[in-house]
Protein backbone atom coordinates (compact mmCIF):
# COMPACT_ATOMS: atom_id res chain seq x y z
CA UNK A 1 0.00 0.00 0.00
CA UNK A 2 1.36 3.48 -0.95
CA UNK A 3 0.38 6.52 0.40
CA UNK A 4 0.51 9.88 0.26
CA UNK A 5 1.86 12.32 2.98
CA UNK A 6 -1.90 12.74 3.94
CA UNK A 7 -2.57 9.46 3.89
CA UNK A 8 -4.30 8.74 0.58
CA UNK A 9 -3.57 5.98 -1.30
CA UNK A 10 -1.23 6.85 -4.83
CA UNK A 11 -1.55 4.81 -7.90
CA UNK A 12 0.40 4.31 -10.90
CA UNK A 13 3.34 3.37 -8.23
CA UNK A 14 5.99 0.65 -9.42
CA UNK A 15 6.68 -1.64 -6.57
CA UNK A 16 9.16 -4.17 -7.04
CA UNK A 17 10.16 -7.07 -4.31
CA UNK A 18 13.50 -8.10 -5.02
CA UNK A 19 14.50 -11.92 -2.54
CA UNK A 20 17.18 -11.56 -0.39
CA UNK A 21 18.37 -14.47 -1.24
CA UNK A 22 18.23 -16.48 -4.48
CA UNK A 23 15.30 -18.28 -5.12
CA UNK A 24 15.56 -20.80 -7.82
CA UNK A 25 12.31 -20.61 -10.90
CA UNK A 26 11.65 -16.96 -9.87
CA UNK A 27 12.32 -15.08 -12.96
CA UNK A 28 10.55 -16.81 -15.11
CA UNK A 29 10.24 -15.98 -18.92
CA UNK A 30 8.97 -12.52 -19.29
CA UNK A 31 5.67 -12.34 -21.03
CA UNK A 32 5.44 -9.98 -23.91
CA UNK A 33 3.69 -6.34 -22.57
CA UNK A 34 2.09 -3.43 -24.30
CA UNK A 35 2.14 0.42 -24.49
CA UNK A 36 -0.52 1.37 -26.43
CA UNK A 37 -0.91 5.14 -27.60
CA UNK A 38 -4.69 6.23 -27.38
CA UNK A 39 -5.97 9.82 -27.41
CA UNK A 40 -2.65 11.34 -27.76
CA UNK A 41 -1.37 9.47 -24.39
CA UNK A 42 0.63 6.55 -23.42
CA UNK A 43 -1.80 3.40 -22.22
CA UNK A 44 -0.46 2.49 -19.17
CA UNK A 45 1.47 5.59 -19.00
CA UNK A 46 3.62 3.60 -16.42
CA UNK A 47 4.28 0.29 -17.62
CA UNK A 48 6.81 -2.25 -14.77
CA UNK A 49 8.51 -5.24 -17.14
CA UNK A 50 11.06 -8.18 -16.09
CA UNK A 51 14.32 -7.38 -17.73
CA UNK A 52 14.58 -9.14 -21.15
CA UNK A 53 10.65 -8.29 -21.82
CA UNK A 54 9.31 -7.70 -25.27
CA UNK A 55 7.26 -4.44 -25.55
CA UNK A 56 4.80 -3.72 -28.30
CA UNK A 57 3.88 0.30 -29.60
CA UNK A 58 0.58 -0.06 -31.52
CA UNK A 59 -0.55 3.17 -32.74
CA UNK A 60 -4.64 3.41 -32.21
CA UNK A 61 -4.86 6.77 -33.26
CA UNK A 62 -5.59 8.17 -36.42
CA UNK A 63 -2.46 10.47 -36.21
CA UNK A 64 1.18 9.16 -36.33
CA UNK A 65 3.64 8.89 -33.60
CA UNK A 66 7.03 8.99 -33.45
CA UNK A 67 8.13 6.72 -30.26
CA UNK A 68 11.81 7.55 -28.46
CA UNK A 69 13.61 7.43 -25.37
CA UNK A 70 17.03 8.32 -24.75
CA UNK A 71 17.40 6.69 -21.09
CA UNK A 72 20.57 4.91 -20.69
CA UNK A 73 18.53 1.88 -19.63
CA UNK A 74 16.77 1.79 -23.36
CA UNK A 75 17.95 4.45 -26.57
CA UNK A 76 15.62 3.54 -29.36
CA UNK A 77 13.37 5.41 -32.16
CA UNK A 78 10.53 3.98 -33.52
CA UNK A 79 8.32 5.74 -36.31
CA UNK A 80 4.55 4.71 -36.10
CA UNK A 81 2.66 5.32 -38.42
CA UNK A 82 -0.62 4.71 -39.12
CA UNK A 83 -1.46 1.04 -40.14
CA UNK A 84 2.30 0.48 -39.85
CA UNK A 85 3.51 -2.72 -37.35
CA UNK A 86 6.68 -2.45 -36.42
CA UNK A 87 8.65 -5.47 -34.13
CA UNK A 88 8.75 -4.64 -30.29
CA UNK A 89 11.18 -3.51 -28.46
CA UNK A 90 13.59 -5.37 -25.91
CA UNK A 91 13.84 -4.26 -22.98
CA UNK A 92 17.16 -5.77 -21.74
CA UNK A 93 18.54 -3.55 -19.06
CA UNK A 94 16.99 -2.86 -15.74
CA UNK A 95 16.62 1.01 -14.94
CA UNK A 96 14.03 3.86 -16.32
CA UNK A 97 13.21 4.36 -19.54
CA UNK A 98 11.45 7.44 -20.25
CA UNK A 99 9.23 7.69 -23.53
CA UNK A 100 8.14 10.22 -25.44
CA UNK A 101 6.31 11.18 -28.39
CA UNK A 102 8.38 13.27 -31.05
CA UNK A 103 5.41 14.56 -32.81
CA UNK A 104 3.47 15.60 -29.67
CA UNK A 105 5.66 16.76 -26.33
CA UNK A 106 2.94 16.31 -24.33
CA UNK A 107 3.14 12.34 -24.18
CA UNK A 108 5.01 10.83 -21.86
CA UNK A 109 5.29 7.43 -20.86
CA UNK A 110 7.41 5.24 -18.58
CA UNK A 111 8.61 1.72 -18.36
CA UNK A 112 10.54 0.47 -15.39
CA UNK A 113 12.78 -2.19 -15.98
CA UNK A 114 13.56 -4.56 -12.90
CA UNK A 115 15.37 -7.38 -12.25
CA UNK A 116 13.33 -8.27 -9.35
CA UNK A 117 10.98 -11.54 -10.33
CA UNK A 118 8.22 -9.90 -7.89
CA UNK A 119 6.83 -6.67 -9.33
CA UNK A 120 3.57 -4.57 -9.95
CA UNK A 121 1.81 -1.56 -10.25
CA UNK A 122 -0.43 0.28 -7.50
CA UNK A 123 -4.17 0.87 -8.40
CA UNK A 124 -5.48 3.60 -7.97
CA UNK A 125 -6.48 3.69 -4.52
CA UNK A 126 -2.36 3.03 -3.97
CA UNK A 127 -2.95 -0.58 -3.30
CA UNK A 128 -0.88 -3.00 -4.84
CA UNK A 129 -0.81 -7.26 -3.82
CA UNK A 130 2.00 -9.83 -4.95
CA UNK A 131 1.28 -13.23 -5.29
CA UNK A 132 2.98 -16.39 -4.71
CA UNK A 133 6.00 -15.36 -2.97
CA UNK A 134 7.87 -17.93 -1.45
CA UNK A 135 8.71 -17.28 2.62
CA UNK A 136 11.55 -15.31 2.99
CA UNK A 137 12.88 -11.17 3.45
CA UNK A 138 12.29 -8.96 0.45
CA UNK A 139 13.80 -5.43 -0.40
CA UNK A 140 10.94 -3.50 -1.36
CA UNK A 141 11.59 -0.66 -4.05
CA UNK A 142 9.29 2.14 -5.03
CA UNK A 143 9.21 4.14 -7.84
CA UNK A 144 6.65 6.24 -9.47
CA UNK A 145 6.59 9.38 -11.74
CA UNK A 146 5.03 11.49 -9.48
CA UNK A 147 6.77 10.76 -6.32
CA UNK A 148 9.46 13.48 -4.90
CA UNK A 149 10.65 11.64 -2.24
CA UNK A 150 14.21 9.85 -3.22
CA UNK A 151 13.90 6.33 -3.85
CA UNK A 152 15.97 5.22 -1.54
CA UNK A 153 14.24 6.78 1.20
CA UNK A 154 11.46 4.26 -0.04
CA UNK A 155 13.04 1.18 0.23
CA UNK A 156 11.40 -1.41 2.80
CA UNK A 157 12.52 -4.35 4.10
CA UNK A 158 9.26 -7.13 4.52
CA UNK A 159 9.03 -10.95 5.98
CA UNK A 160 7.17 -13.01 3.87
CA UNK A 161 6.21 -15.91 6.28
CA UNK A 162 4.25 -19.25 5.22
CA UNK A 163 0.74 -18.73 4.28
CA UNK A 164 0.02 -15.29 5.96
CA UNK A 165 1.71 -12.72 3.50
CA UNK A 166 2.90 -9.61 4.55
CA UNK A 167 2.27 -6.40 4.32
CA UNK A 168 4.07 -3.20 3.70
CA UNK A 169 2.19 0.25 3.85
CA UNK A 170 4.65 3.15 2.17
CA UNK A 171 3.87 6.58 3.71
CA UNK A 172 5.58 9.58 1.46
CA UNK A 173 6.91 12.76 3.37
CA UNK A 174 7.18 14.68 0.66
CA UNK A 175 4.04 16.11 -1.50
CA UNK A 176 3.66 14.79 -5.08
CA UNK A 177 3.94 16.49 -8.14
CA UNK A 178 1.38 17.35 -10.30
CA UNK A 179 -0.07 14.60 -12.13
CA UNK A 180 -1.54 15.45 -15.63
CA UNK A 181 -5.15 15.41 -15.68
CA UNK A 182 -6.70 13.72 -18.72
CA UNK A 183 -8.59 17.09 -20.41
CA UNK A 184 -11.14 16.35 -23.35
CA UNK A 185 -9.53 18.86 -25.19
CA UNK A 186 -10.11 19.14 -29.17
CA UNK A 187 -6.53 18.65 -29.89
CA UNK A 188 -6.59 17.30 -33.18
CA UNK A 189 -7.01 20.94 -34.43
CA UNK A 190 -4.42 21.90 -32.57
CA UNK A 191 -0.68 22.09 -33.50
CA UNK B 1 9.52 36.13 -53.30
CA UNK B 2 9.55 34.73 -56.66
CA UNK B 3 11.86 31.95 -55.01
CA UNK B 4 8.51 30.50 -53.49
CA UNK B 5 6.19 30.75 -56.35
CA UNK B 6 8.84 27.93 -57.99
CA UNK B 7 8.85 26.25 -55.30
CA UNK B 8 5.24 25.58 -54.83
CA UNK B 9 4.90 23.32 -57.89
CA UNK B 10 7.70 21.57 -57.51
CA UNK B 11 6.84 20.45 -54.27
CA UNK B 12 3.36 19.33 -55.23
CA UNK B 13 5.16 16.85 -57.73
CA UNK B 14 7.36 15.56 -54.43
CA UNK B 15 3.86 14.72 -52.91
CA UNK B 16 2.38 12.98 -55.34
CA UNK B 17 5.57 10.46 -55.62
CA UNK B 18 5.97 10.75 -51.66
CA UNK B 19 2.28 9.85 -51.35
CA UNK B 20 2.83 6.08 -52.31
CA UNK B 21 4.34 5.44 -48.68
CA UNK B 22 2.08 4.99 -46.01
CA UNK B 23 0.27 7.75 -44.15
CA UNK B 24 3.08 9.91 -45.46
CA UNK B 25 0.81 12.66 -46.90
CA UNK B 26 -2.21 14.02 -44.66
CA UNK B 27 -4.42 17.11 -45.82
CA UNK B 28 -6.75 18.71 -43.14
CA UNK B 29 -9.43 20.85 -44.94
CA UNK B 30 -11.87 23.35 -43.13
CA UNK B 31 -15.01 24.85 -45.30
CA UNK B 32 -16.03 27.82 -43.15
CA UNK B 33 -19.60 29.65 -43.81
CA UNK B 34 -21.15 32.34 -42.25
CA UNK B 35 -24.07 34.29 -41.63
CA UNK B 36 -23.28 37.68 -40.53
CA UNK B 37 -24.69 40.69 -39.31
CA UNK B 38 -22.66 44.32 -38.92
CA UNK B 39 -23.21 47.79 -37.91
CA UNK B 40 -20.52 50.44 -38.52
CA UNK B 41 -18.45 51.57 -41.29
CA UNK B 42 -16.86 50.49 -44.28
CA UNK B 43 -14.59 47.74 -43.10
CA UNK B 44 -10.97 48.72 -43.76
CA UNK B 45 -10.90 45.54 -46.37
CA UNK B 46 -13.46 47.21 -48.06
CA UNK B 47 -11.95 50.09 -48.67
CA UNK B 48 -13.52 52.13 -45.47
CA UNK B 49 -11.42 52.51 -42.05
CA UNK B 50 -13.64 49.97 -39.75
CA UNK B 51 -11.98 47.40 -37.58
CA UNK B 52 -14.01 44.75 -38.18
CA UNK B 53 -13.86 42.02 -40.74
CA UNK B 54 -17.66 42.83 -42.36
CA UNK B 55 -19.54 45.58 -42.44
CA UNK B 56 -23.50 46.79 -43.17
CA UNK B 57 -22.28 46.17 -47.28
CA UNK B 58 -20.95 42.94 -46.29
CA UNK B 59 -24.00 41.08 -44.56
CA UNK B 60 -25.74 37.83 -45.25
CA UNK B 61 -24.33 34.88 -46.06
CA UNK B 62 -20.27 34.66 -46.55
CA UNK B 63 -17.48 32.53 -47.23
CA UNK B 64 -15.65 32.36 -43.84
CA UNK B 65 -12.61 30.80 -45.54
CA UNK B 66 -11.94 27.50 -47.06
CA UNK B 67 -8.50 25.81 -46.26
CA UNK B 68 -6.68 22.88 -47.30
CA UNK B 69 -3.72 21.94 -45.00
CA UNK B 70 -1.66 19.46 -46.48
CA UNK B 71 1.43 18.22 -44.40
CA UNK B 72 4.05 15.74 -46.48
CA UNK B 73 6.14 13.60 -44.06
CA UNK B 74 8.95 13.19 -46.27
CA UNK B 75 11.33 11.43 -44.17
CA UNK B 76 10.86 10.40 -40.38
CA UNK B 77 12.04 13.47 -39.51
CA UNK B 78 11.58 16.06 -42.22
CA UNK B 79 8.25 16.86 -43.02
CA UNK B 80 6.51 20.08 -45.49
CA UNK B 81 3.76 22.06 -44.74
CA UNK B 82 1.43 24.11 -46.11
CA UNK B 83 -1.90 26.51 -46.21
CA UNK B 84 -3.52 26.86 -48.98
CA UNK B 85 -6.25 29.56 -48.51
CA UNK B 86 -9.73 30.90 -50.66
CA UNK B 87 -11.26 33.78 -49.51
CA UNK B 88 -14.28 35.69 -50.72
CA UNK B 89 -12.52 39.51 -50.46
CA UNK B 90 -9.58 39.11 -52.53
CA UNK B 91 -10.45 41.99 -54.83
CA UNK B 92 -8.70 40.77 -58.09
CA UNK B 93 -6.16 39.16 -56.25
CA UNK B 94 -5.54 35.83 -56.35
CA UNK B 95 -8.45 33.62 -55.32
CA UNK B 96 -6.56 31.09 -54.16
CA UNK B 97 -3.40 32.06 -52.50
CA UNK B 98 -1.13 30.18 -49.63
CA UNK B 99 -0.33 31.41 -46.37
CA UNK B 100 1.93 28.81 -45.20
CA UNK B 101 4.71 26.87 -46.83
CA UNK B 102 7.66 25.50 -44.94
CA UNK B 103 9.63 22.68 -44.30
CA UNK B 104 9.83 21.54 -40.62
CA UNK B 105 13.07 19.41 -39.22
CA UNK B 106 12.36 17.43 -36.13
CA UNK B 107 15.54 15.02 -35.42
CA UNK B 108 14.60 12.11 -32.55
CA UNK B 109 16.42 13.77 -29.65
CA UNK B 110 18.74 12.05 -27.97
CA UNK B 111 19.17 14.01 -25.28
CA UNK B 112 16.98 16.10 -23.23
CA UNK B 113 17.31 19.26 -25.61
CA UNK B 114 15.45 18.63 -28.56
CA UNK B 115 16.29 21.07 -31.71
CA UNK B 116 13.72 21.57 -34.54
CA UNK B 117 14.10 24.01 -37.19
CA UNK B 118 11.54 25.56 -39.74
CA UNK B 119 12.69 27.05 -43.50
CA UNK B 120 10.02 28.96 -45.15
CA UNK B 121 7.16 30.86 -44.81
CA UNK B 122 5.17 30.58 -41.58
CA UNK B 123 3.76 32.52 -38.77
CA UNK B 124 6.39 33.66 -35.73
CA UNK B 125 5.28 31.59 -32.28
CA UNK B 126 3.86 34.26 -30.51
CA UNK B 127 0.32 33.48 -30.08
CA UNK B 128 -1.15 31.32 -27.28
CA UNK B 129 -4.81 31.72 -29.01
CA UNK B 130 -3.77 31.05 -32.38
CA UNK B 131 -3.35 27.80 -31.93
CA UNK B 132 -5.54 26.40 -34.64
CA UNK B 133 -4.08 25.05 -38.24
CA UNK B 134 -3.62 28.30 -40.38
CA UNK B 135 -4.03 31.05 -37.32
CA UNK B 136 -7.35 29.92 -36.46
CA UNK B 137 -8.10 30.45 -32.95
CA UNK B 138 -9.64 27.71 -30.87
CA UNK B 139 -11.20 29.88 -28.66
CA UNK B 140 -13.03 32.30 -31.18
CA UNK B 141 -13.94 32.91 -34.74
CA UNK B 142 -12.25 36.35 -34.37
CA UNK B 143 -8.89 36.58 -32.76
CA UNK B 144 -7.78 39.47 -30.14
CA UNK B 145 -6.11 42.55 -32.04
CA UNK B 146 -2.87 41.33 -31.04
CA UNK B 147 -2.94 38.36 -32.83
CA UNK B 148 -5.20 39.74 -35.66
CA UNK B 149 -1.87 41.99 -36.28
CA UNK B 150 0.34 39.03 -35.68
CA UNK B 151 -1.77 37.24 -38.71
CA UNK B 152 -2.18 40.20 -40.91
CA UNK B 153 1.04 42.00 -41.28
CA UNK B 154 3.57 39.11 -40.54
CA UNK B 155 5.22 36.19 -42.09
CA UNK B 156 8.39 34.61 -41.16
CA UNK B 157 9.69 34.49 -44.98
CA UNK B 158 13.15 32.58 -43.53
CA UNK B 159 14.37 30.16 -40.91
CA UNK B 160 13.83 29.10 -37.07
CA UNK B 161 15.93 27.32 -34.82
CA UNK B 162 13.54 25.85 -31.68
CA UNK B 163 16.32 24.47 -28.91
CA UNK B 164 13.75 22.64 -26.55
CA UNK B 165 14.41 20.99 -23.07
CA UNK B 166 12.28 18.45 -22.51
CA UNK B 167 11.90 17.95 -18.43
CA UNK B 168 10.55 14.54 -18.59
CA UNK B 169 13.32 12.44 -18.55
CA UNK B 170 14.42 14.52 -15.16
CA UNK B 171 11.34 13.90 -13.27
CA UNK B 172 9.92 17.55 -14.35
CA UNK B 173 6.64 17.57 -16.31
CA UNK B 174 7.29 20.89 -18.22
CA UNK B 175 9.44 22.31 -21.18
CA UNK B 176 11.72 25.35 -21.60
CA UNK B 177 12.13 26.49 -25.18
CA UNK B 178 14.39 28.99 -26.97
CA UNK B 179 13.72 30.18 -30.20
CA UNK B 180 15.56 32.35 -32.96
CA UNK B 181 14.82 33.24 -36.58
CA UNK B 182 16.24 35.41 -39.34
CA UNK B 183 14.36 36.10 -41.97
CA UNK B 184 13.48 38.80 -45.18
CA UNK B 185 10.46 40.02 -47.14
CA UNK B 186 8.73 41.54 -44.12
CA UNK B 187 9.70 45.29 -44.81
CA UNK B 188 6.19 46.60 -45.34
CA UNK B 189 5.39 45.48 -41.58
CA UNK B 190 3.78 48.06 -39.89
CA UNK B 191 2.27 49.77 -42.86
CA UNK B 192 -1.09 48.62 -41.85
CA UNK B 193 -0.99 49.79 -38.47
CA UNK B 194 -0.69 54.12 -39.58
CA UNK B 195 -3.33 53.13 -42.21
CA UNK B 196 -6.25 51.71 -40.02
CA UNK B 197 -4.60 51.24 -36.65
CA UNK B 198 -5.41 47.51 -35.00
CA UNK B 199 -8.36 45.93 -36.13
CA UNK B 200 -10.02 42.86 -35.46
CA UNK B 201 -10.75 40.05 -38.35
CA UNK B 202 -9.82 36.52 -38.54
CA UNK B 203 -8.65 37.63 -41.95
CA UNK B 204 -4.74 37.05 -41.98
CA UNK B 205 -2.93 37.88 -45.54
CA UNK B 206 -1.61 35.26 -47.53
CA UNK B 207 1.86 35.14 -49.30
CA UNK B 208 1.01 36.56 -53.04
CA UNK B 209 -2.23 38.72 -52.00
CA UNK B 210 -2.83 41.84 -49.96
CA UNK B 211 -5.32 43.33 -47.44
CA UNK B 212 -7.91 46.41 -47.79
CA UNK B 213 -8.55 48.16 -51.03
CA UNK B 214 -6.42 49.18 -53.05
CA UNK B 215 -4.78 46.35 -51.75
CA UNK B 216 -1.42 46.68 -49.30
CA UNK B 217 1.21 44.05 -49.96
CA UNK B 218 3.29 42.90 -47.18
CA UNK B 219 5.70 40.62 -48.52
CA UNK B 220 8.57 42.26 -50.27
CA UNK B 221 12.02 42.71 -49.20
CA UNK B 222 13.22 46.46 -49.99
CA UNK B 223 16.36 47.28 -48.00
CA UNK B 224 18.13 43.80 -48.35
CA UNK B 225 18.79 43.85 -44.72
CA UNK B 226 17.19 40.53 -43.12
CA UNK B 227 15.05 41.12 -39.86
CA UNK B 228 15.09 38.91 -36.25
CA UNK B 229 13.16 37.87 -33.59
CA UNK B 230 14.38 35.97 -30.60
CA UNK B 231 11.89 34.13 -27.94
CA UNK B 232 11.68 32.13 -24.93
CA UNK B 233 8.54 29.66 -23.70
CA UNK B 234 8.12 27.64 -20.93
CA UNK B 235 5.49 25.10 -20.30
CA UNK B 236 4.84 24.15 -16.24
CA UNK B 237 2.93 21.22 -16.28
CA UNK B 238 -0.19 21.02 -18.20
CA UNK B 239 -1.71 24.33 -16.73
CA UNK B 240 0.83 27.23 -17.14
CA UNK B 241 2.41 28.16 -20.37
CA UNK B 242 4.37 31.47 -20.85
CA UNK B 243 5.83 32.80 -24.36
CA UNK B 244 8.03 36.34 -24.57
CA UNK B 245 9.28 37.30 -27.98
CA UNK B 246 11.62 40.14 -29.14
CA UNK B 247 10.24 40.88 -32.99
CA UNK B 248 12.71 43.06 -34.88
CA UNK B 249 12.68 43.13 -38.55
CA UNK B 250 16.01 45.40 -38.83
CA UNK B 251 14.48 47.40 -41.87
CA UNK B 252 15.90 50.36 -42.95
CA UNK B 253 13.47 53.23 -42.74
CA UNK B 254 14.77 55.50 -45.43
CA UNK B 255 14.75 52.44 -48.17
CA UNK B 256 12.28 52.68 -51.03
CA UNK B 257 11.65 50.95 -54.06
CA UNK B 258 11.10 52.52 -57.53
CA UNK B 259 7.66 51.11 -57.25
CA UNK B 260 6.69 53.24 -54.17
CA UNK B 261 7.49 49.97 -51.74
CA UNK B 262 8.46 51.83 -47.92
CA UNK B 263 10.56 49.03 -45.39
CA UNK B 264 9.00 49.86 -42.30
CA UNK B 265 11.31 49.80 -39.35
CA UNK B 266 8.89 47.81 -36.81
CA UNK B 267 10.52 46.49 -33.37
CA UNK B 268 8.10 44.99 -30.30
CA UNK B 269 7.81 42.39 -27.61
CA UNK B 270 5.05 40.57 -26.39
CA UNK B 271 4.36 38.51 -23.59
CA UNK B 272 1.89 35.87 -22.97
CA UNK B 273 0.75 33.37 -20.26
CA UNK B 274 -1.96 30.85 -20.47
CA UNK B 275 -3.46 29.57 -17.32
CA UNK B 276 -5.37 26.01 -17.53
CA UNK B 277 -6.62 26.04 -13.13
CA UNK B 278 -9.06 22.75 -14.13
CA UNK B 279 -10.03 21.39 -16.89
CA UNK B 280 -12.64 23.41 -17.97
CA UNK B 281 -10.82 26.55 -17.42
CA UNK B 282 -8.35 28.56 -20.04
CA UNK B 283 -7.17 31.84 -18.97
CA UNK B 284 -5.15 33.06 -21.68
CA UNK B 285 -3.43 37.23 -21.52
CA UNK B 286 -0.71 38.87 -23.99
CA UNK B 287 0.55 42.20 -23.92
CA UNK B 288 2.64 43.88 -27.12
CA UNK B 289 4.03 46.73 -27.54
CA UNK B 290 6.47 48.35 -29.93
CA UNK B 291 7.41 51.08 -32.74
CA UNK B 292 7.45 51.65 -36.18
CA UNK B 293 9.03 54.29 -38.39
CA UNK B 294 9.64 55.25 -41.69
CA UNK B 295 11.13 57.98 -43.77
CA UNK B 296 14.60 59.47 -43.41
CA UNK B 297 15.61 62.26 -41.39
CA UNK B 298 13.69 64.83 -39.82
CA UNK B 299 10.21 64.01 -41.59
CA UNK B 300 9.90 60.71 -40.61
CA UNK B 301 7.29 58.68 -39.68
CA UNK B 302 7.21 57.33 -35.99
CA UNK B 303 4.80 55.59 -34.19
CA UNK B 304 4.22 53.87 -30.80
CA UNK B 305 1.79 51.03 -30.49
CA UNK B 306 0.42 48.98 -27.77
CA UNK B 307 -2.43 46.10 -27.46
CA UNK B 308 -3.16 43.95 -25.00
CA UNK B 309 -6.17 41.06 -24.34
CA UNK B 310 -7.76 38.54 -21.59
CA UNK B 311 -9.46 35.89 -22.22
CA UNK B 312 -11.63 33.32 -19.92
CA UNK B 313 -12.82 30.52 -21.94
CA UNK B 314 -15.02 27.33 -20.17
CA UNK B 315 -15.43 24.15 -21.73
CA UNK B 316 -17.23 21.34 -21.41
CA UNK B 317 -19.00 18.22 -22.64
CA UNK B 318 -19.16 19.63 -27.04
CA UNK B 319 -19.36 23.01 -25.77
CA UNK B 320 -16.98 25.71 -25.29
CA UNK B 321 -17.75 29.41 -24.04
CA UNK B 322 -15.65 32.49 -24.57
CA UNK B 323 -14.90 36.07 -23.06
CA UNK B 324 -11.96 38.28 -24.16
CA UNK B 325 -11.54 41.98 -23.32
CA UNK B 326 -9.35 43.52 -25.88
CA UNK B 327 -7.26 46.97 -25.14
CA UNK B 328 -5.01 48.75 -28.17
CA UNK B 329 -3.44 52.31 -29.01
CA UNK B 330 -1.58 54.16 -31.60
CA UNK B 331 0.65 56.72 -30.94
CA UNK B 332 1.96 58.84 -33.89
CA UNK B 333 5.07 60.94 -31.99
CA UNK B 334 6.20 62.65 -35.48
CA UNK B 335 6.15 62.45 -39.56
CA UNK B 336 3.20 63.15 -41.74
CA UNK B 337 1.57 60.01 -43.09
CA UNK B 338 -2.58 60.78 -43.67
CA UNK B 339 -3.12 64.60 -42.17
CA UNK B 340 -4.92 63.74 -38.87
CA UNK B 341 -2.18 61.87 -36.73
CA UNK B 342 -2.78 58.23 -36.70
CA UNK B 343 -3.56 58.27 -32.92
CA UNK B 344 -6.02 55.09 -32.09
CA UNK B 345 -6.83 54.12 -29.17
CA UNK B 346 -10.11 51.71 -28.99
CA UNK B 347 -11.34 48.80 -26.67
CA UNK B 348 -13.59 45.79 -27.42
CA UNK B 349 -15.23 43.09 -26.27
CA UNK B 350 -16.10 39.16 -28.04
CA UNK B 351 -18.15 36.79 -26.66
CA UNK B 352 -17.99 33.79 -28.43
CA UNK B 353 -20.29 30.18 -28.26
CA UNK B 354 -18.89 26.86 -29.77
CA UNK B 355 -20.39 23.71 -30.02
CA UNK B 356 -18.58 21.01 -31.91
CA UNK B 357 -21.16 18.43 -33.05
CA UNK B 358 -19.69 15.08 -34.53
CA UNK B 359 -15.92 14.56 -35.59
CA UNK B 360 -16.31 17.40 -38.80
CA UNK B 361 -18.65 19.63 -37.64
CA UNK B 362 -18.44 22.68 -35.63
CA UNK B 363 -20.87 25.77 -34.93
CA UNK B 364 -19.92 28.87 -33.45
CA UNK B 365 -21.92 32.07 -32.56
CA UNK B 366 -20.01 35.31 -32.08
CA UNK B 367 -20.74 38.62 -30.88
CA UNK B 368 -18.44 41.68 -31.01
CA UNK B 369 -18.39 44.97 -30.34
CA UNK B 370 -15.36 47.91 -30.55
CA UNK B 371 -15.33 50.90 -29.69
CA UNK B 372 -12.13 53.17 -31.51
CA UNK B 373 -10.98 56.35 -31.88
CA UNK B 374 -9.34 57.20 -35.03
CA UNK B 375 -8.74 60.60 -36.75
CA UNK B 376 -7.91 59.59 -40.16
CA UNK B 377 -11.75 59.01 -40.54
CA UNK B 378 -12.45 62.56 -40.41
CA UNK B 379 -10.46 62.56 -43.87
CA UNK B 380 -13.32 60.11 -45.51
CA UNK B 381 -16.23 62.54 -43.90
CA UNK B 382 -16.76 60.28 -40.81
CA UNK B 383 -16.31 61.04 -37.39
CA UNK B 384 -13.23 59.75 -35.34
CA UNK B 385 -15.28 58.61 -32.97
CA UNK B 386 -17.03 54.93 -33.98
CA UNK B 387 -18.84 51.80 -32.22
CA UNK B 388 -18.84 48.68 -34.28
CA UNK B 389 -20.48 45.65 -33.47
CA UNK B 390 -20.63 42.77 -35.79
CA UNK B 391 -22.73 39.02 -34.96
CA UNK B 392 -21.75 35.57 -37.22
CA UNK B 393 -22.74 32.34 -36.61
CA UNK B 394 -20.58 30.07 -38.93
CA UNK B 395 -20.99 26.37 -39.79
CA UNK B 396 -17.06 24.63 -39.86
CA UNK B 397 -16.74 21.18 -41.55
CA UNK B 398 -13.21 19.98 -40.92
CA UNK B 399 -12.29 16.89 -42.53
CA UNK B 400 -8.66 14.84 -42.88
CA UNK B 401 -7.64 12.74 -45.58
CA UNK B 402 -4.58 10.33 -45.16
CA UNK B 403 -2.70 8.69 -47.92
Amino acid sequence: MIVDRDGRGVGEVVVAAMPAAVIPGAAPDPKPAVMDQRNLEFVPRVLAVAVGTSVEFPNNDSVSHQVYSFSPAKRFQLPLYKGQTHPPIIFDRPGLVVIGCNIHDAMVGYIYVTDAPYFGITAAAGGLTLKDLPKGDYRIAVWGPYIADAPASLVRTVHVDGDEGATARVQLSLALRARPEPRPRRRDWEY
Amino acid sequence: MRWVQRLVPWTFMLWTAGAAAQDSLTVNGDIDVRWVQASGVTSFLNGGLGLLRFDPDHEGIRLGRAFLAPNWRATDIVSVHAVIDAYDDYHERNAVDVSEFYVDVRPFPTGPIRWRARVGAFYMPVSLENRGIGWTSVYTITPSAVNTWIGEEFRTIGAEVEARWLGASSGYLGEVAVVAAAYGWNDPAGVLLASRGFGLTDRPSTLFGGLGRPPIEFYHEIDRKPGYYGGLSWKHHDWLEVRALRYDNHADPGAETDAGGYAWQTRFYSLGASVEPSEHWTLIAQYLNGNTAVGAGSQQFYMRFHADFALASFEWARERLTLRYDNFDTNQVSGFFFGPPSDETGHGWTLAWSHQSGEHWQFVAEWLRVASDFPPRIALGESAALVESQFQLAARYRFRLAW
